[in-house]
């Protein structure tokens, strides 16, 4: 009879195991990834299929730069990026807070509302919304792609909502008991406590900002404000030749900020202290 | 407090409103004011710098008559032509691929440069190869300049031709169909590799490229008539042209379509040497990238023109190109001569020149090709466009879709010929349909 | 104490950034869906027209249908799948960091980098899946050149990506008390007991969300589709039927009439499981 001992350890084992054979079916495409950016253009393509560069050639690289001005792309998207965080994460969390612990009239069909907003396809929003913007002299920048950010947006709304309405009731009444105003009860108390979920929808913000090619290729015509997508596009051309290449070289490099953004935040992610304290 | 808000709100939202109904109703006009014009192109990362080395050329010759301002659309080129179009900031002048070219002059959205063209010296339409300067028109009139020319031409590997013991083909006298096919099938081996294990050499590729079209127009068939009206799909000699893909698709002259995307696109058949000819554009850079292979991989290149239909003509699919101008710079004789100066400028930088008699230039751009020259000469004589209208994008999604597919995955098995008549009657539904 | 207007002030900038920025082009689009539009061209009212056409067309049942099909099998596919890679991350391990950047990556990549990589795993003579079923000298399928192999491509892709929803998960995984599965523990609970009895019930919310989610999501796949298509119209979905209408064809007015119909199809599904929300969603 295993004792319990090793029964944990099985679990243990069996556990890492699922978890290494899993990590590399995620990571094989990132594999691939890298291993297409550092062949030899006939290398890239052969029957059968190599898994490593017979050597390690970093021309991909250099070239991918003198394609496009990959940094300077890089930092025109951070920008962009940054514009947009601060307001999209604190102002859907507002909105979220006002759904999750308030009642008020027609809430529940702001809501359905709210949620509506995403489920028409934005490509038959997409030419009227650039009239308009284009009729308000906005045709070559960033502020319609960055400004709604500051009215929320209705995924992290959403999100949020759901994860505010996990908080136990008491959390408030104790605040207003001790004569905090609503606005305060938010700022000091729920934001704190919410940390992780406040850095989901930071890095969703992000990603956002950072993959979206059809809204900025639509708002942006000088290259010199192009967004690091708009950059990555110039790898394929009208008739379908790609440079396949540099273009793994560049969407390699492309994806190092997110992967950096997403290892930063998994801090947030320790375990929280909630729920304790508060006894019923 | 609160009704100040919410009046305040109303204002601002019936201000935005009124604002943007307001400016949409003025007029596109042409550039910028003061000719100072937009040319869009799909032009991107290092071909944008080569394009804009031309628009610097033109300007500085222009002198202050005109200024030429690049757009540049990565990705998605029609859907932000069309973007801009429909909120009348059109650019002034922009490439078109030429099946739309039809659908956008009806529509109204490009000017008729017919008269600029039949003024012109140079751009006058007969100094074109017929084939090419048919892309450009609708209607009775011309809509375009093309500065491009790109038919297709058949590259074979010359060392594979040797080892197999096959004449070479001619580089300009004609060959047909079915000699083409004897031949693909003398090329279909099996080989060994470098590690002795063996593998397949194919004929040809054929994976949805060469396009439907050089099929049918193989058989003596067309897709559409000259009149842009009546449909031939179902014709007899449409349907020998498909019988001609279904011989080449069920003889084995050719890699399976789920096999050719191992080796990431078709052309890269050709460059392994693991298929002996290729169906290539003339513009097709495959003396360049065989000459950067190591020396063991690297073979010559031979050149012969498309096969002969059994009408007795020979086609060659023509890519083609064309510079095209906003309806607002109908009447603006500044903006037709810049289009003319930037055409001047394409015609040195990409193979091939349209306009006859050009062919030369082509071994100045790239001098791997000089071998290639009389072949090249010959498929622009040869060169061939659709009949393209403006139902064509449609006609051609069902043709790829259902009737190339479908042949590509069951060789020999599809019902083509019932297909065909299938998306015959659906294009004259769309024909019909016309106001 | 929590009624009144506080609440409605709270979510105020929601609502003018709706009136500014969605309003008018909804109203656009409402319009648009009655017309006949070229997108270059102007729009010529043709009233209910294009429904007509739509409800006649065969396109239209073959794409509703393949997305139908693709989201009764992706979202719980994915739901499940993220949710058992969170439960599995939320444990006490070495690199659980590492692991959880790793399980994650796949959301961060485009559709158009998921698809050409999946164009070369599903590669049926030389792809990952096939060599490695080669390995057990299994003849794996044609996938996306095999028309009963399409939707099964895709739901390898949507497994692969599954993991994505990881981080809602987490997020509500390390707001559960310890003290409730310690207590658990002590009462002699098993592995599935606690799971059933004390995490779901508290990630209820968050399924909530994940299951609207991934409903839109699934209705609306577009990007890879896109690009990579499928064997018979088995990979024409729905958005790539909408988008080939819209911009390939220029018939914006059917392409827009489509897209109503799409949302009256997603609201509907939501409405219901809104509806159902009190039964079973733990607050």
């Amino acid at each position: 009879m295993i004792n319990a001992k090793t029964q944990n350890l099985i679990w243990r084992f069996l556990l890492y195991a699922v978890l290494i054979l899993g990590s590399a079916a995620m990571l094989m495409p990132f594999f691939w990834m890298i291993s297409t950016a550092l062949k030899i253009e006939s290398d890239i393509f052969t029957i059968p299929i190599k898994w490593i560069p017979s050597t390690l050639y970093w021309g991909n690289f250099t070239r991918a730069f003198e394609v496009v001005p990959i940094f300077h792309y890089m930092f025109n998207t951070f920008v962009m990026a940054l514009l947009k965080i601060g307001g999209e994460v604190f102002v859907s969390a507002l909105v979220a807070y006002g759904f999750a612990r308030y009642q008020f009239r027609f809430k529940n069909v702001l809501f359905m509302i709210m949620l509506a907003t995403m489920m028409l396809p934005y490509e038959v929003t997409m030419i009227p919304t650039f009239i308009i913007w284009s009729n308000l002299g906005f045709a070559d920048s960033y502020v319609p792609l960055v400004l709604p950010a500051y009215f929320g947006s209705a995924t992290f709304i959403f999100f949020l909502r759901m994860y505010f309405e996990t908080f136990p009731r008491e959390l408030e009444e104790s605040a207003v008991i001790d004569g905090a105003r609503p606005l305060g009860i938010f700022i000091r108390i729920f934001l704190p406590l919410s940390k992780a979920a406040l850095f989901t929808i930071a890095l969703w913000s992000f990603m956002g900002t950072w993959n979206d090619l059809l809204g900025q290729l639509i708002y942006i015509n000088t290259p010199a404000k192009y967004t690091i997508q708009l950059g990555l596009a110039a790898f394929s051309n009208m008739t379908g030749e790609t440079l396949w290449g540099p273009l793994m070289a560049a969407s390699f490099i492309a994806l190092i900020p997110i992967i950096c953004f997403l290892l930063f935040a998994q801090r947030y992610f320790a375990e929280g202290i909630k729920m304790t304290g508060i006894k019923g | 407090m609160k009704r100040i808000l919410k009046s305040g709100l109303a204002v601002l939202v019936i201000a935005v409103v009124v604002l943007s109904a307001c400016s949409k109703s003025a007029e596109a006009a042409c550039g910028k004011g003061n000719n100072h014009f937009i040319f869009a192109t799909w032009a991107a990362g290092e071909e944008l710098k080569e394009f804009n080395a031309i628009v610097d050329q033109v300007n500085a010759q222009a002198d202050g008559q005109y200024t030429i301002e690049t757009l540049s659309i990565p990705s998605d080129y029609y859907i932000k032509i069309s973007t801009l179009i429909s909120s009348k900031n059109a650019p002034d002048f922009f490439w078109m691929t030429q099946e739309l070219i039809s659908k956008y002059a009806e529509l109204g959205a490009i000017a008729d440069v017919t008269e600029a063209l039949h003024a012109s010296q140079r751009y006058h339409p007969d100094n074109f190869y017929e084939g090419v300067i048919a892309s450009a028109f609708h209607d009775g009139r011309y809509y375009g300049i093309p500065w491009i020319a790109n038919p297709i031409m058949v590259y074979y590997n010359k060392n594979l031709f040797d080892e197999a013991g096959i004449p070479y083909p001619s580089p300009t006298d004609d060959w047909t169909w079915a000699e083409f096919i004897e031949t693909a099938k003398a090329l279909t081996t099996v080989k060994k590799d470098v590690n002795n294990n063996d593998y397949q050499q194919y004929g040809t590729v054929i994976d949805g490229w060469p396009n439907i079209e050089t099929f049918i127009w193989a058989g003596g068939g067309d897709i559409i008539a000259e009149d842009g009206v009546e449909i031939l799909l179902d014709r007899e000699e449409a349907l020998r042209g498909l019988d001609i893909l279904d011989e080449i698709l069920s003889s084995g002259i050719t890699p399976s379509y789920a096999e050719v995307s191992s080796l990431g696109s078709n052309n890269v058949w050709f460059e392994k040497q693991r298929a002996a000819m290729f169906m290539g554009g003339i513009q097709d850079n495959f003396e360049k990238k065989i000459s950067r292979l190591p020396e063991a991989e690297q073979f010559e290149i031979g050149y012969a023109p498309m096969p002969v239909g059994l009408d007795g003509h020979a086609y060659a699919f023509d890519w083609t190109a064309s510079t095209v101008m906003s309806t607002a710079c109908s009447d603006n004789p500044v903006a037709l001569q810049a289009l003319m100066d930037m055409t001047d400028g394409f015609l040195k930088w990409k193979i091939a020149s349209p306009l006859k008699g050009e062919v030369s230039e082509v071994a100045n751009i790239d001098p791997l090709k000089k071998d290639a020259l009389p072949t090249i000469e010959h498929s622009l004589k040869i060169a061939r466009s659709a009949n393209y209208i403006p139902e064509w994008n449609q006609i051609n999604n069902k043709l790829w879709v259902e009737l190339y597919t479908g042949m590509l995955n069951k060789p020999g098995e599809y019902d083509y010929r019932t297909n065909a008549k299938e998306i015959a009657e659906y294009a004259r539904g769309l024909i019909a349909q016309r106001k | 104490m929590n009624r009144g207007r506080t609440g409605f002030y709270f979510i105020l900038p929601w609502l003018i950034g709706l009136i500014l920025f969605t309003l008018f082009p909804l109203l656009a689009a409402l319009y648009i869906a009655f017309t006949d539009w070229s997108i270059i061209g102007n729009p010529v009212f043709i009233g209910m027209q294009n429904f007509f056409e739509i409800f006649r067309d065969s396109m239209f049942y073959q794409a509703l249908w393949v997305t139908v099909k693709y989201a009764i099998f992706a979202v719980p596919l994915t739901i499940a799948t993220a949710f058992a890679v969170a439960v599995l991350l939320n444990n006490q391990i070495k690199l659980v960091a590492v692991f959880r950047t790793i399980y994650y990556m796949p959301a961060i990549v485009s559709g158009v980098a998921v698809a050409i990589v999946f164009k070369w795993v599903l590669d049926p003579n030389y792809g990952v899946i096939n060599s490695f079923l080669a390995f057990f000298h299994i003849k794996g399928p044609n996938w996306l050149y095999d028309p009963d192999w399409v939707l099964p491509s895709y739901l390898v892709m949507a497994l692969w990506g599954a993991s994505g929803g990881l981080l809602t998960y987490l997020v509500g995984l390390k707001d559960i008390p310890r003290e409730l599965y310690e207590s658990a523990n002590i009462d002699g609970a098993n592995v599935w007991h606690k799971i059933r009895y004390i995490t779901i019930p508290m990630i209820t919310p968050i399924l909530f969300y994940n299951l609207i989610m991934g409903l839109i999501a699934a209705f609306r796949k577009f990007t890879d589709a896109y690009i990579l298509g499928g064997a018979g119209n088995e990979g024409t979905f729905y958005m790539v039927y909408l988008y080939d209408q819209a911009f390939s064809f220029y018939q914006m007015g059917y392409a827009t009439a489509l897209a109503w119909i799409l949302f009256v199809i997603i609201l509907t599904l939501s409405i219901i499981i809104n509806v159902t929300r009190k039964y079973w969603v733990h607050t």
